[in-house]
């Protein structure tokens, strides 16, 4: 696989699991802007969602944010945690 | 861990009690009739005492589980535990449960078992257990004796019997969550802290780690409260099944006047809240309405100091929430130690507001 698809596929996935964290429906989710903020109105994630988040994240990818990202700045959007991950998974 | 060699009181939040030959001397199953044994005095005394220090009593016993619907018939007996576990499995297993029901660590447990086997099986499956034989209870209890009891302790066993009947209603409940997230009528009220909520402040400081934002400890709290331009905050919160008293505290510096030259600042040192609210949205709503009172009060600027844990990541993630970033301060009149970080965000613009579920006061105005 090529970066890009690498990268397409995490987005899918963390879309995914973005909605069952913040208890949305997984097709509403998958239908956001990419820019979508985590915080913001639509998605709402709270702070016990996020840990939920960031759990499931490190299980499936083995990259833990909590750990490699102090002021959690990839936690803005679907995008930049998508990057976060997404860069993180090419340097294991 | 046996015996009381070493105890800390302060690491236990709940004693959990065999039944048969600790609560009471005989077998339940193997009685007659469909009566419970008589408890023993001394022991029921021993729960009392335990509660006005604020350590809750659950029950763990291998037995049928009928006996546990025998106890329910005796209500003067049964309001005194909660999450109680009667059953076949391992106690090491009814251990696990009750902490989980409680929401506490399996470690902040106590077991007392007159078997020796039950406590050996409790030792070796969970090592950071303690355990005892109902002979040492008079010298558990004299660990406890002279220790500071506030009236948020002395409520404690109530409102974990609050949280049991909350919880039994909202898997009752028909709707959707938010619909009943506002059935419950919570509200919350802010305010500068009075003195005699100062040792409820220093408790949350010491017991809880999720939400915590920097483990200062009790005594640098007690000594920051009472410095000049320091400020004590603390949320109680309400709902429809009863109080839950202080469940949250900052200590605010106003002192600050860092960043942009004369900007005034409201730092936080310490932002803690407990865990037993969790999941309503609480602890965001007093950071934003914290927020909201130092633009009041004029500051432009707000800051928390982190220091992140294995176990504060839903504070970080709360921090973040808020909008609050890295700063890279390095004030001297904020210094912090090296596992430390400011982070900050302007009070100019948009606050971010609480869920619409939750109803936010200011303590002041609440109570005219």
């Amino acid at each position: 696989m090529t970066d890009t698809q690498d990268r397409v596929a995490v987005e899918r996935e963390l879309r995914s699991m973005i909605a069952e964290a913040a208890r949305l429906e997984e097709a509403v989710v998958a239908e956001l802007p990419a820019g979508t903020d985590l915080f913001g109105p639509e998605i709402g994630l709270t702070s016990l969602a996020g840990v939920t988040l960031l759990g499931a994240v490190d299980k499936r990818y083995g990259v833990d944010v909590a750990a490699l990202d102090l002021s959690l700045d990839s936690l803005q959007s679907i995008a930049t945690l998508t990057d976060f991950v997404a860069t993180h998974l090419q340097s294991h | 861990m046996s015996g009381t060699d070493g105890f800390d009181p302060g690491e236990v939040k709940c004693v959990v009690w065999d039944l048969d030959g600790t609560l009471w001397d005989e077998i339940a199953v193997e009685s007659a009739t469909d009566e419970l044994p008589t408890p023993r005095p001394g022991t029921l005394a021993a729960i009392d005492a335990l509660a006005a220090h604020g350590v809750l009593s659950s029950i763990a016993s291998r037995s049928a589980p009928s006996v546990l619907d025998r106890l329910d018939a005796v209500p003067e007996v049964r309001r005194r535990f909660l999450a109680p576990q009667v059953s076949w499995q391992d106690k090491s297993e009814s251990l696990r449960r009750i902490a989980k029901d409680l929401g506490i660590a399996v470690d902040a447990l106590l077991l007392v078992d007159d078997s020796p086997y039950e406590r050996a099986e409790v030792e070796a499956l969970l090592p950071g257990v303690r355990t005892l034989a109902p002979e040492d209870v008079p010298a558990l209890l004299a660990a406890f004796e002279g220790r500071e009891t506030t009236p948020e302790s002395r409520a404690r066993v109530h409102r974990y019997r609050t949280e049991e009947t909350r919880r039994a209603e909202s898997e009752r409940f028909q709707g959707s969550r938010e619909e009943f997230l506002r059935w419950c009528d919570m509200r919350l009220t802010v305010g500068a802290a009075t003195a005699d909520e100062v040792p409820r402040a220093l408790e949350l400081a010491a017991r809880t780690h999720r939400l915590n934002s920097s483990g200062l400890t009790p005594d640098r709290l007690r000594e920051l409260v009472s410095s000049d331009g320091h400020e004590l905050y603390t949320a109680r919160m309400t709902d429809r099944f009863g109080e839950y008293g202080i469940i949250g505290a900052a200590l605010v510096d106003r002192t600050g006047r860092s960043g942009r030259a004369g900007t005034t600042t409201w730092s936080v040192p310490l932002l803690a809240l407990s865990c037993r609210v969790a999941g309503r949205g609480a602890a965001a709503a007093f950071l934003f309405r914290l927020m909201q009172r130092a633009r009041e009060a004029g500051a432009e600027e707000f800051r928390v100091t982190l220091r992140p844990t294995d176990a504060n990541l839903e504070m970080r993630i709360l921090l973040r929430q808020a909008g609050l970033r890295r700063t890279d301060d390095t004030d001297p009149a904020i210094a912090t130690a090296a596992d430390s970080a400011v982070l900050g965000r302007t009070l100019q613009g948009d606050l971010p507001r609480p869920p619409a579920w939750l109803r936010v006061s200011d303590r002041e105005e609440a109570e005219e």
